[in-house]
């Protein structure tokens, strides 16, 4: 006897990369929100979006690419409607990770995710937009330009800004002056 | 002069024309210091990339996956409703659809084999879609040879589905979907989950045809659309990596 029709289809790919991926695509919006409440909403709201649009999905890209890329621009979006006063209720201890592994690694590894947060703080949101989407997200400057409204110009002065600032704070982690 | 600002852009291929990116390369390849320097700017930004990775709490996972699943139930229910409205269902649709999410499946495995494969034996694994006699595989484990034995026959057998008659049909698809669930059941003993998901993905489009439900499904559609284009996604993937973005000889 066969079995009757499920009642509804299961989202399989999506709930296999969301357990391969999600941890990535979460570090991903909390470099740009750099709050852990905005990161995880960008996320939902990027799975949610993704699995309405998945007519969309043409296979170009990896699925994990997609969804990820899509994380990216609902934490951007979420950043410009936040109210402003919100920027000053930045929790470090919610940006680092938790420690593992030896004590003396953990030792290092925190005080250069701290090292980092401090850092990234120093950047104002553009410049730390601009420097995340290009350096670590590998975006064209064109699509950071679209993406945070303005133009590659100003992308990148935004950019070169950051890395200067960036350099300043970091250069004792590489042993450069 | 050549700025910091400048080799950035010349690291990142990205931001300058033609000339200027000649010029750098050009002065990168005549001058150690310069491409030290560069060297000492890409390691000190790439310090940021390094920072330690933030778990998710599992009380948000949980809360996505709600999310996910909350908006499948929400879109079966309004094409349920739109089903009640007397909405056509395309059958040559799903055929088509079906069989080549079938074929998807079949490349795949073939690919899976073939990228376990030594390479002087690559070519020695590819499947025979008839079930009359083969020429021996090797390399391939009873299971992998079974599941292209599989693919193969459903592919045949749904073809003949629609001169049949209901009864038969009937029986026809109650074989399909058990032979099936068995090799959804190996693939994820044998630690392939993506093909067990898949395998299992077709269940539900069986059940349908062997109901004969004449009722629209647009998320059905949709669904065997996406899942198709993943697996092409990852067949393209495998086929075709592409080189690191970042990368810079210096």
């Amino acid at each position: 006897m066969l079995t009757p029709l499920k009642a509804w289809i299961r989202p399989d790919s999506f709930h296999a990369v969301l357990s391969e991926r999600s941890v990535r695509w979460y570090n991903a919006c909390l470099r740009i929100t750099r709050d852990a409440d905005l990161a995880a909403d960008a996320v939902q709201e990027a799975l949610l979006k993704a699995w309405d649009r998945r007519d969309e999905f043409r296979g170009e890209s990896d699925l994990d690419t997609w969804i990820h890329r899509i994380a990216l621009n609902a934490a951007i979006d979420l950043m410009r409607r936040r109210k402003p006063q919100a920027t000053q209720e930045l929790d470090v201890d919610q940006l680092v990770a938790a420690p593992a592994g030896a004590p003396d690694n953990e030792y290092v590894q925190q005080a250069l995710g701290r090292d980092l947060v401090t850092a990234m703080q120093r950047l104002t949101t553009m410049e730390r937009h601009t420097f995340v989407l290009k350096h670590i997200e590998g975006w064209r400057l064109e699509e950071i330009a679209e993406s945070l409204h303005t133009n590659i110009n100003n992308t990148k002065q935004a950019l070169f800004r950051a890395v200067r600032k960036l350099r300043v704070d970091l250069h004792v982690w590489r042993g450069e002056s | 002069m050549i700025s910091d600002d400048d080799l950035l852009l010349y690291y990142y291929r990205d931001g300058l024309d033609a000339a200027e990116r000649g010029r750098i390369g050009t002065a990168l390849a005549e001058h150690p210091e310069l491409a030290q320097r560069l060297h000492r700017l890409v390691a000190q930004l790439d310090t940021v990339a390094e920072a330690p990775e933030v778990p998710v709490p599992p009380h948000i996972e949980q809360r996505w996956q709600n999310a996910l699943e909350q908006a499948a139930r929400a879109a079966h229910r309004t094409n349920w409703a739109a089903a009640r409205t007397g909405a056509r269902f395309r059958t040559s649709f799903r055929w088509q659809a079906l069989a080549a999410t079938i074929v998807a499946v079949a490349i795949l495995v073939t690919v899976q084999v073939s990228l376990r494969s030594p390479p002087d034996r690559v070519g020695a694994v590819t499947p025979q879609p008839t079930t009359t006699q083969r020429s021996p595989v090797p390399d391939a484990t009873a299971y992998e040879r079974g599941l292209q034995w599989h693919l193969a026959s459903t592919e045949q057998r749904l073809a003949s589905l629609e001169s049949a008659q209901p009864d038969e049909r009937a029986q026809l698809i109650e074989s399909i979907i058990e032979q099936n669930r068995l090799y959804a059941l190996a693939a994820e003993r044998a630690n392939e989950p993506q093909l067990a998901r898949t395998l299992r993905a077709f269940t539900p489009i069986l059940e349908s045809l062997a109901n004969e439900r004449r009722d629209t499904d647009a998320s059905d559609r949709a669904q065997l659309n996406f899942e198709l284009r993943v697996v092409q996604a990852r067949l393209k993937a495998a086929a075709d990596p592409s080189p690191p973005a970042q990368s810079i000889a210096l």
